[in-house]
């Protein structure tokens, strides 16, 4: 009987540890030569969670860059070479993402796009900066800056630009002070918190209650009855989508109807769908692409995304679009270079893209804006 | 107080849930001896089920429930057929088929419905009842109502019917069942099928609470298996109680340790389960090891 418990026991961790074996086999090897070839076409990877709760993410990431790569390679691609998109699915998960970094080194991908998920980034970063695969990625923690590599770009603003003009707006403009937190103590939600944090400091604001949740907590009760009893003027969430939709209606259902305020997954469909569309009403985000009406290049985007794939466009899919373009005009630049070179040519490409104008420094963020907006009638719209 | 009071509210309503996920284990554990790994990812497949028919096709949302319940019972069934022939010949094959169950069943969801999920509006639309500053869902009461209606209902099935007493008999002792003419296969088929219209129970009940996608079965598996094992694995009133510990248990350490909640959590069960190894209900009705 105890033998075959023991017995047991040993096949469920096998059975456990199985996938993950293969999945570190498969990893390192293959060969290093694809890279540097000049004919055939050029291969691009795509990193992101394509499956999981934060696959909404990936979902529109890739979108995004495959409505790029089509455009250019509908028109001639690169040097009359066409680029090749190769999907890779992390997710969201950091383990996952550091078995794929060696494997796209080794499959002589020599550029990538994502992820989305700030931790899954900097875990892949340091081989990616051994492997001088550059890295354009949708994550916008500070972390990723702390990282330093010289391969890492950001396609967006990190969460400080995001959490200053939400604290510039809050506090300055609208004179609120009673301000609560509550924040995941996933990478993106830590981010949130220090960033938000700071700029409040800054302004010598001290929210009057700090609430952190676990990234995959779905009882919100303890958090929230607190906040409530602390009459907040409005609530600041540092949450995904799913997470910070569940927040709100939680919230909602126990008797909360003060605003909230966040940064990007507040300003998404699947945020507004899990919270309820009434109770985002009011929500204030700060975005650097509110809407698919902007400019013209965002209403053009927002057509051609439409006409793809059949839905409407948002944010996640327009900076994956941006990061892209940039990513294919350096490469256009420097005629396919690869390593350091394309590095360099990423880094002084200036773009004129949907989230506004890019201009690479040394850190690898481009752009430090964002705008302020807010759910009115479901839809975000710039706060006056 | 009133945080406590509404902390514990909070933690019942995920209790209820986790409550009938411990059901759908422990059901199949005390008939057959075998930890159902793919449970999980059947809780999941009810909650797209329920999900899909309340939403796509716009059915009430009690019809919605049967359907999804139905038709992930079927499901029950058939894992059971596959795995029949390895019944009583090598149980660690049927473990691992059933860890494989999972990842199939996990693969048709992202097939079918998509890998992005969706979100599944509150069915009771009205708003949440005060009691003195206390918020209470009115769907947390269905949920809630539901949960012990779904229990009352198993245990009279196991206790009060010749088909219930029959998979009692099994799980005492298979063999001497047979020998009293109980068709083992027919009494495990029932319990797979039971075990996963628990789990569609679960699953639909809870998409309203929480957003429906392909992993989410992940989380309520092993809350629904640490309630199981706190319960007393195999007992049916000890998976009830382990369910509503856990939910409670998991409210408040998010109050109290927040970040640290989860690690909290599993913590106190360690501790639970070193003093009392066999759960809180200790009977083991089964060892078929």
């Amino acid at each position: 009987m105890f033998s075959s418990l023991r017995r047991r026991a040993a096949v469920m961790l096998l059975g456990l540890a199985l996938p993950v074996a293969l999945a570190a086999c498969s990893a390192p090897g293959g060969d290093q030569g694809d890279a540097q070839k000049s004919d055939g076409p050029i291969k691009i990877a795509l990193v992101d969670a394509q499956s999981g709760q934060l696959s909404s993410l990936g979902a529109w990431e890739l979108k995004g860059a495959r409505l790029a790569i089509d455009e250019w390679n509908a028109a001639g691609g690169i040097n009359g070479r066409q680029i090749e998109l190769g999907v890779f699915d992390d997710q969201g998960d950091p383990t996952v993402g550091t078995n794929l970094a060696r494997k796209i080194a080794s499959e002589g991908y020599i550029a990538m796009i994502g992820t989305a998920e700030s931790a899954v980034t900097i875990a892949m970063a340091p081989i990616l900066r051994d492997s001088k695969i550059p890295n354009i990625t949708s994550g916008q923690s500070p972390g990723l800056v702390a990282v330093k590599s010289p391969f890492l770009f950001l396609n967006g603003p990190t969460s400080v630009t995001y959490d200053e003009t939400l604290a510039k707006y809050i506090v300055d403009t609208k004179g609120l002070k009673k301000i609560a937190m509550i924040t995941n103590n996933g990478g993106y939600g830590k981010g949130e918190h220090d960033a938000f944090t700071k700029s409040l400091a800054a302004r010598g604001v001290t929210p009057i209650e700090d609430q952190v949740v676990t990234a995959d907590q779905k009882d919100f009760s303890a958090a929230l009855t607190t906040i409530r009893q602390k009459n907040p003027e409005v609530i600041f969430i540092g949450a995904e989508e799913v997470q910070s939709g569940l927040i709100v209606k939680q919230a909602r259902d126990l008797g909360i109807t003060v605003p909230f305020a966040g940064a990007a997954p507040q300003g998404t469909p699947v945020f507004a769908d899990t919270a309820g569309t009434a109770n985002v009403e009011g929500t204030i985000v700060s975005s650097p692409y509110l809407s698919n009406e902007v400019s013209e290049a965002s209403k053009k985007f927002a057509a051609a995304y439409k006409a793809k794939f059949n839905e409407d466009a948002e944010m996640h899919g327009a900076k994956a679009y941006d990061g892209t373009q940039i990513l294919l005009n350096a490469l256009k630049t420097s005629n396919v270079a690869t390593g350091q070179a394309l590095a360099d040519a990423i880094r002084a490409t200036k773009y004129a893209g949907l989230l506004g104008d890019f201009a690479f420094d040394d850190t690898g963020v481009g752009i430090f804006a964002t705008r302020i907006g807010t759910i009115q009638g479901g839809k975000l719209v710039a706060a006056g | 107080m009133q945080v406590f009071l509404q902390t514990f509210i909070g933690g019942m309503s995920l209790g209820a849930i986790y409550a009938l996920v411990a059901l759908g284990f422990s059901l199949v554990f005390r008939t057959m001896g075998l930890v159902n790994f793919s449970h999980g990812n059947v809780v999941m497949i009810g909650a797209y089920l329920a999900s899909t028919f309340y939403l796509s096709t716009k059915l009430p949302f009690a019809l919605a429930m049967v359907l999804a319940v139905g038709g992930t019972g079927l499901i029950g069934v058939i894992i059971e057929r596959v795995l029949r022939p390895l019944e009583n010949k090598d149980f660690d094959l049927m473990l691992i088929g059933t860890i494989g169950f999972g990842i199939v069943l996990e693969a048709l969801a992202i097939i079918i419905w998509g890998a992005t999920g969706n979100a599944v509006p509150n069915p009771v639309a009205s708003a949440p009842l005060q009691l003195f500053g206390l918020r209470i869902r009115t769907y947390d009461l269905v949920v809630l109502a539901i949960a012990a209606t779904a229990a009352v209902l198993l245990v009279f099935f196991l206790q009060s019917t010749k088909r219930g007493a029959a998979m009692q008999a099994v799980a005492m002792d298979h063999e001497a069942a047979t020998a009293v003419g109980i068709h083992v296969g027919r009494s495990n088929a029932l319990a797979f099928m039971l075990g996963a219209g628990l789990a569609a129970l679960a699953g639909g009940l809870v998409g309203p609470l929480l957003y429906v996608n392909p992993t989410m079965g992940g989380a309520l598996g092993i809350k629904g298996f640490a309630a199981a094992i706190l319960g007393g694995f195999g007992s049916i009133p000890g998976a009830i109680v382990g369910g509503f510990a856990i939910g409670v248990l998991d409210a408040f350490t998010a109050g109290h340790f927040q970040g640290y909640s989860e690690l909290v959590t599993f913590l106190v069960f360690t501790v639970v389960i070193m003093i009392r190894p066999t759960g809180i209900f200790g009977e083991r009705t089964v060892n078929r090891a």
